[in-house]
């Protein structure tokens, strides 16, 4: 129970009367990379955002059951959910750089928490980008729009902004679904090295993807969580049958 | 439903080679105690020369399958399947030279030794091609029973070794046995013995493809 930053108990969720997600009983481990995958609809991107209520700002969605971090129930009606957010930081599909300098998009957070000096914020600004692997690209153009950086940096961008708020955990939803080859393998990298220091949750559609860099993967059916497991079983002996039919693309 | 029916094909023709690569190799080992049994140089001569095209099977199966593995990045089962294929045809090629082997010896001794025939070989040739079949069966078949009754047959071939080695020696003390061909007809057996161990090791790769896992 220790090593676990989330257990997620019995998590039910609609949208309006579509119930989106049943009775879903999981473990976030610390320092692991954990994988959801499953075929488009089934529930994996609605899970993640359960997370850190990203749901909370769609109206029809409702929920029950627990998401515990640290055996805190985070749709307690009391839980701060700002300090939740920063604890549990997020990464979105596309690389959504904020339109000002590299420097600022770093600085960003740290500020609306109050820090205000600037060796303070130089500091952290230095450390994200290089915990992020992007600081030797953008040392010397830190003033420079984060708009001019290419896709697979601009994703490193928004990875060392979330790494900015010193979280615990970090969200992916498909990070690299919009990026090159050789962007996706330096974000798998970044991943490897993150996992030092957060929990990594991962929305993937590559399920190669999942089985290069993840360290536990979960299953996801129509809203079901078919099989959680070590990474290595799911993708050598998975024993439920809709699981191996769906990585071996036998359906999907 | 299947949204790979390419790859689906590729591993039936993969199992289809495999076969085929079986087929020959039993073919062989039939042959090559013939070609003792009646020291008929002609036909030993002919199955090391067909040696080379099962050493080409196992270059083409092989071939195959790191393509399958490079192209179709197989998991779980397929996985399973494609590492148990790669396993089994190094058996197969090995069973192979084992039949190889045996006509070597069969061109040695030549016209210089005078036959003493024990029908043990013979039963200890028939239940290794059995062996065989039945392991590549249970693959095709993805059928455990059948490999597991592949395991437990070894037993009979080992008895049979057993057996022959006390004929031999028994033999050797009558002075009924020509003493190149007591080593010799040993050294077929020997040869028996550990195509038995290799019907073996392919029937443990199939368990290994169906469960996930080596038997302990």
């Amino acid at each position: 129970m220790i090593n676990n930053v989330f257990t997620i108990k019995n998590l039910n969720l609609f949208y309006g009367k579509y119930q989106a997600l049943h009775s879903i009983n999981l473990d976030i481990e610390r320092n692991k990379v954990t994988a959801l995958i499953g075929p488009s609809g089934c529930g994996k991107s609605t899970f993640l955002r359960c997370l850190n209520r990203m749901n909370d700002l769609i109206d029809s969605c409702q929920i029950d059951g627990e998401v515990l971090y640290h055996n805190d129930n985070v749709y307690n009606k009391n839980f701060d959910v700002i300090s939740l957010r920063t604890k549990v930081g997020m990464v979105f599909q596309k690389p959504n750089p904020f339109p000002m300098a590299i420097y600022d998009n770093i600085a960003y957070g740290p500020r609306c928490q109050g820090v205000k000096d600037k060796t303070e914020l130089n500091k952290i600004v230095e450390k994200s980008l290089k915990n992020a692997a992007l600081w030797e690209e953008v040392k010397d153009r830190l003033k420079d729009s984060a708009m001019s950086l290419s896709g697979g940096q601009q994703q490193r961008l928004c990875i060392a902004r979330a790494i900015a708020m010193e979280p615990e955990v970090i969200l992916m939803d498909e990070p690299t679904s919009a990026l090159d080859p050789i962007a996706t393998m330096k974000i798998e990298e970044l991943i490897n090295d993150l996992k030092q220091n957060y929990a990594i949750v991962i929305v993937t559609h590559s399920m190669q993807q999942a089985a290069r860099i993840s360290d536990n993967t979960a299953f996801f059916h129509l809203g079901e969580l078919v099989e959680y497991d070590k990474t290595d079983i799911i993708f050598t002996t998975p024993k439920k049958v809709k699981t191996e039919e769906y990585i071996t693309g036998r359906f999907g | 439903m299947t949204f790979r029916t390419q790859f689906e094909k590729e591993l039936e023709e993969l199992k289809l080679s495999l076969i085929k690569m079986g087929d020959l190799v039993i073919k062989n080992i039939h042959l090559s105690l013939h070609s003792f049994v009646e020291m008929n140089a002609e036909l030993a001569d002919q199955i090391i020369k067909d040696d080379k095209l099962v050493n080409q099977f196992e270059y083409d199966i092989e071939k195959e399958c790191m393509r399958i593995i490079l192209r179709e990045q197989p998991v779980a089962r397929d996985l399973r399947l494609i590492t148990s294929v790669l396993k089994m045809i190094t058996d197969l090629e090995r069973i192979g030279d084992h039949a190889s082997d045996i006509s070597k010896l069969t061109i040695f001794m030549e016209k210089n030794n005078k036959p003493f025939l024990v029908k043990q070989v013979h039963k200890m040739a028939d239940e290794s091609e059995k062996m065989i079949k039945m392991a590549l069966e249970s693959f095709v078949n993805q059928n455990q029973t059948i490999a597991l009754k592949v395991i437990e047959n070894d037993d009979i071939v080992d008895d049979y070794f057993n057996e022959v080695q006390h004929i031999v020696a028994e033999a050797i003390r009558q002075s009924n046995i020509d003493a190149d061909y007591a080593l010799y007809l040993m050294m077929v057996t020997k040869y028996l013995e550990r195509i038995g161990d290799h019907a073996v090791n392919i029937a443990e790769w199939v368990i290994f493809s169906i469960i996930g896992h080596h038997r302990n």
